[in-house]
């Protein structure tokens, strides 16, 4: 019997806990969490464990929850416990950990330091970008440079703080600058300002354009085994519309990649995973061991080209693929810790699946709203359509469901193609509902027809136009002429 | 004399509070401008208080820097308008409710003087007075029912965008979806709803679909509903296709520039003549005989150069007026069109005048050896009741004359007008989704 300590308590971690409670070694499931997410108290239950309650981020309490509980190994689901060392610690602990170091994590907490280690060793898939340590420069290279930009915390600040301007219209460049401006500020006083782990603050990057995807993989540091693509959908509301979020829902397969993403494009994305792995051990001294994710667009610069980077799963993207999962998770999690992942196949069942998130009115940019709502679920129906709901933001308060301020739940299914899938899905939303009068919302758009073919056709354009790029060797090549200045190539 | 469009209508949401949207406005409006321009106005919320500029002349005429910046916050809504009410406050967007909702408007409720006389409104226009029923019903009910209970009380053909002081903004279209409205999008930034899409990309948005007919969107700082309040039954207006929408346009999920060429492919197969040169009347035209000439292989030449902007809908008040308008506009270039066998086509005829003194111009002061008239649209019979101003049925030549008749009049060797079945393929849609009532005299409502 194994037992195994899981931190995180998000739709993702209830992923991770059913995919290990599927393990034939019959593991007793223990989680760290900061509240009481019900999928995960049942599972915990179920197998034999139980839930504690604590901070997740805290690596003393997590080091000493799983040395209490003498378990086998932990398995670290979310970011911010890897950025405080939680890793670490329960290493020194004498306890093997599924889940990036503070060292490795580093690949998505610094923008910057994801960036530099791209250019560094030359890898694939990268794009110019500059940071700063203080808003003034930041200010003024924006006043100097009217582009395309994505202006970003320059550390990973809990999904937030991302603004990407498409500035191609001189007669609203004044208007853009101004919003640049004020959201570079909003970056350096609000959400930059609760961390000191990291001196730069802002990033400047080029806006590139294509449809997205994420690549999860496993990797033990030397062995990167990429799971099915999966792509997220991150304005709130239908039709691509609305503020950014965390991800309003997904889609998979069926089989290994998307049906806009080609297995030439796949291995690619793949490999450029796989050599930032290589090139953190190499430039920190440590391996990666755990979970990486690129979040990935396809562009007319590249082809598979690096967003941003995620020392872990994505949610809802690890929704997608762990139910699929018919490879034992605690046989990967040795094999990962014992550095021997290469012995590992992976195997998936052939399914077409789409994830549907389910959030209180208010989220993303005002949960304070979106908290503390009454919720409830009626399992049993979505069971009957033959879906499946996975918590993410709801906890407990006086013994009744309430709403975090995030996305409250994710509904999964599965069929032979995306829109059947999307179908099953769209089926179960109206069994979560809140008790009071506040609203929730959904994209009833994810995974139709529609929203493929949009995909679709973008993802066709763009790989027609990178193809071009790669017969005449302009991949990843940009040359700029600036009157006064002359040719600028930026390719090293 | 030219048909007008009744207006272009724009509205803008963005999801971040830190967005001035005005010049969004501003130029989604110049971009409108093909659909009026006697009176503009733009209103923006922020947060606060709506406010509203508006006034006479074309948009890049009337507002100036200055009144834009006057002009702070994150909702937006525009309006271009070929008609000039005779009070200040009937000029688009019109305000209802101490200022608290302002509306924007595209169409014309046919219903109006009932609804009026059965109310406490007072006399009015119909944007006024729908405006003060939907921000009336707004006092009772949620936007979304507030809407589709105004949409219930209206008959008629409509677009509309209305922005509140709860920061919401209200679209709808009715439910035969006459009116042309879409939806687009920037980025994670703000979401756009406009008549035309051309108003989209001249602001860097993306087009995402048309609003349906009988659809209303309710924009709110924590979502955007959706309701499909009425069943759709589409009478997509033919004529946006033939003249009114710019041919950069998707209007109804439908290219605007794609039913031109088909035009012209369609007057090429049904009156195909022996001829040097095709020309085209511009702007609207140049696409027709742009397809006239690759379907027969006839030549195409730029038979005119305009002068001054592309006024299209321009009053003028006498004959001589008009004719200096037309002689002022189009200068024909000699060379194309002298000595050779002419195609000319033009997109619509209403009374003749236009096109007589254009035949005119090219045959006896040119020396074009021949000139064929081909029309991009069917023959226009009818007056319009929803908000098109079409002249009276004794002053459109197509009710009146056969085609002989009118080639005689307008001096002409051959004229032809497009068939209707040659405008409902063209465009793409089954005869029973379009309005075609200008070309027959058969309107839906029984208008």
């Amino acid at each position: 019997m194994v037992k195994i300590l899981l931190v995180g308590n998000g739709a993702r971690e209830h992923a991770i806990a059913d995919a290990l409670a599927r393990s034939t070694h019959s593991p007793k499931i223990y989680a760290a969490a900061s509240d009481k997410n019900p999928g995960i108290t049942r599972i915990c239950e179920e197998t034999g464990g139980e839930i504690i309650l604590g901070k997740p981020t805290d690596p003393k309490f997590i080091a000493e929850t799983a040395q209490k509980l003498s378990v086998d190994f932990a398995f670290i689901g979310p970011e911010e416990p890897q950025f405080h060392g939680v890793a670490d610690e329960v290493e020194k602990a004498g306890i093997p950990c599924v889940g990036a170091k503070r060292g490795p994590s580093e690949i998505e907490m610094s923008k910057a330091f994801m960036r530099r280690l791209m250019w560094k060793y030359d890898i694939p898939g990268r794009l110019r970008f500059m940071a700063f340590k203080n808003v003034e420069d930041a200010i003024a290279y924006i006043n100097e440079y009217a582009e395309s930009v994505a202006l970003k915390p320059a550390r990973q600040a809990g999904g937030k703080g991302v603004k990407v301007i498409a500035d191609l219209q001189a007669y609203l460049q004044q208007d853009k600058a101004e919003v640049k401006r004020k959201h570079a500020q909003d970056i350096y006083e609000k959400h930059m300002k609760p961390y000191t782990d990291i001196e730069d603050r802002i990033l400047i990057e080029q806006k590139v354009e294509g449809p997205e995807y994420t690549i999860q993989c496993f990797t033990d540091g030397k062995t990167v085994k990429p799971l099915p693509l999966v792509q997220d959908n991150k304005n709130a509301y239908a039709m691509d519309i609305g503020p950014e979020t965390g991800g309003m829902g997904s889609i998979g397969g069926p089989g290994l990649t998307l049906p806009f993403i080609s297995e030439e494009e796949y291995k690619q994305s793949a490999m450029i995973v796989e050599k930032v792995v290589r090139s953190i051990e190499n430039e920190l001294g440590e391996p990666y061991r755990g979970v990486i994710a690129g979040q990935m667009m396809l562009t007319a610069l590249w082809g598979p080209t690096i967003i941003e980077f995620y020392s872990r799963f994505g949610d809802p993207e690890a929704v997608n693929v762990l139910p699929i999962l018919e490879t034992d998770l605690v046989d990967i999690s040795e094999a990962i810790i014992g550095g021997k992942l290469h012995k590992i196949d992976l195997e998936f069942r052939e399914t077409a699946t789409v994830v549907k998130c389910i959030a209180p009115k208010g989220y993303p940019d005002r949960r304070d709203l979106a908290k503390g709502h009454p919720i409830t679920v009626n399992e049993e129906a979505i069971r009957k359509r033959g879906a499946r709901i996975f918590y993410g933001s709801v906890g407990l308060k006086n013994g009744e469901m309430v709403t975090g301020g995030s996305r409250a739940v994710e509904i999964y299914a599965e069929a032979a193609s995306i829109p059947e899938a999307a179908e099953i899905a769209e089926s179960c939303i109206d069994s979560v509902r809140l008790k009071d009068d506040w609203g929730l919302f959904h994209r009833p758009d994810i995974g139709s027809e529609t929203l493929l073919e949009k995909r679709i056709e973008l993802a066709q354009l763009i790989r027609e136009i990178y193809n071009y790029r790669k017969e005449k060797n302009l991949i990843g090549r940009q040359v700029d002429w600036i009157p006064g200045r002359g040719r600028i190539e930026y390719q090293a | 004399m030219k048909i007008k469009e009744r207006c272009g209508v724009f509205g803008i949401y963005a999801f971040d509070q830190k967005w001035n949207v005005s010049r969004f406005v501003y130029y989604a409006l110049i971009a409108s401008q093909n659909r009026g321009q006697e009176t503009c106005g733009i209103a923006t919320f922020n947060g606060n208080e709506i406010r509203c500029t508006k006034g006479k002349g074309m948009v890049e005429e009337f507002f100036s820097s200055e009144k834009l910046e006057k002009l702070p916050g994150w909702i937006g809504l525009g309006n271009v308008s070929p008609t000039n009410p005779e009070s200040h406050q009937n000029i688009q967007p019109v305000s209802a409710n101490n200022s608290n909702l302002v509306f924007s408007y595209n169409g014309k409720i046919l219903n109006y003087r009932e609804i009026v006389n059965n109310s406490k409104l007072g006399e009015n226009e119909d944007a006024n007075i729908a405006a003060k029923l939907l921000s009336e019903e707004l006092e009772k009910s949620d936007p979304l029912e507030a809407t589709e209970s105004v949409m219930e009380r209206f008959r008629g053909a409509y677009s509309f965008v209305a922005v509140t002081k709860n920061a919401e903004m209200i679209v709808a279209r009715d439910p035969m979806g006459i009116k042309p409205l879409c939806i687009g999008s920037f980025g994670f930034d703000h979401g756009a709803v406009a008549s035309e899409s051309a108003s989209l990309d001249v602001i860097g948005a993306d087009y995402k679909a048309p609003i349906k007919p009988g659809e209303i969107y309710v924009f709110t700082p924590y979502s955007i509903e959706r309701k499909q309040a009425f069943k759709p039954q589409p009478k997509y207006c033919a004529f946006e296709y033939v003249y009114f929408s710019r041919p950069d346009s998707i209007i109804n999920d439908k290219s605007v520039y794609e039913a031109r060429m088909k035009i012209g492919e369609y007057l090429a197969k049904e009156f195909p003549v022996d001829a040097d040169a095709v020309v085209g009347v511009p702007e609207t035209a140049i696409p027709f005989a742009m397809a006239y000439s690759n379907y027969t292989g006839i030549p195409i030449e730029m038979g005119f150069v305009r002068t001054g902007r592309a006024v299209r809908t321009a009053i003028k008040p006498t004959q001589f007026e008009r004719l200096v308008g037309v002689q002022l506009k189009l200068n024909p270039i000699r060379r194309a069109i002298r000595g050779k066998k002419v195609v000319l086509i033009d997109d619509s005829v209403v009374r003749g005048t236009t096109t007589r003194n254009i035949v005119n111009l090219m045959r006896n002061r040119i020396g074009a050896k021949e000139v064929h008239v081909r029309i991009g649209s069917p023959r226009l019979v009818s007056p319009c009741p929803f908000g098109v101003e079409v002249p009276e049925k004794d002053e459109l030549i197509a009710a009146n004359l056969t085609p002989d008749e009118v080639s005689r009049v307008v001096g002409a060797d051959t004229f032809a007008w497009l068939s209707l079945e040659g405008v409902v393929d063209a465009i793409g849609f089954p005869k029973e989704k379009l309005c075609l009532g200008c070309f027959t005299g058969e309107y839906p409502l029984g208008g």
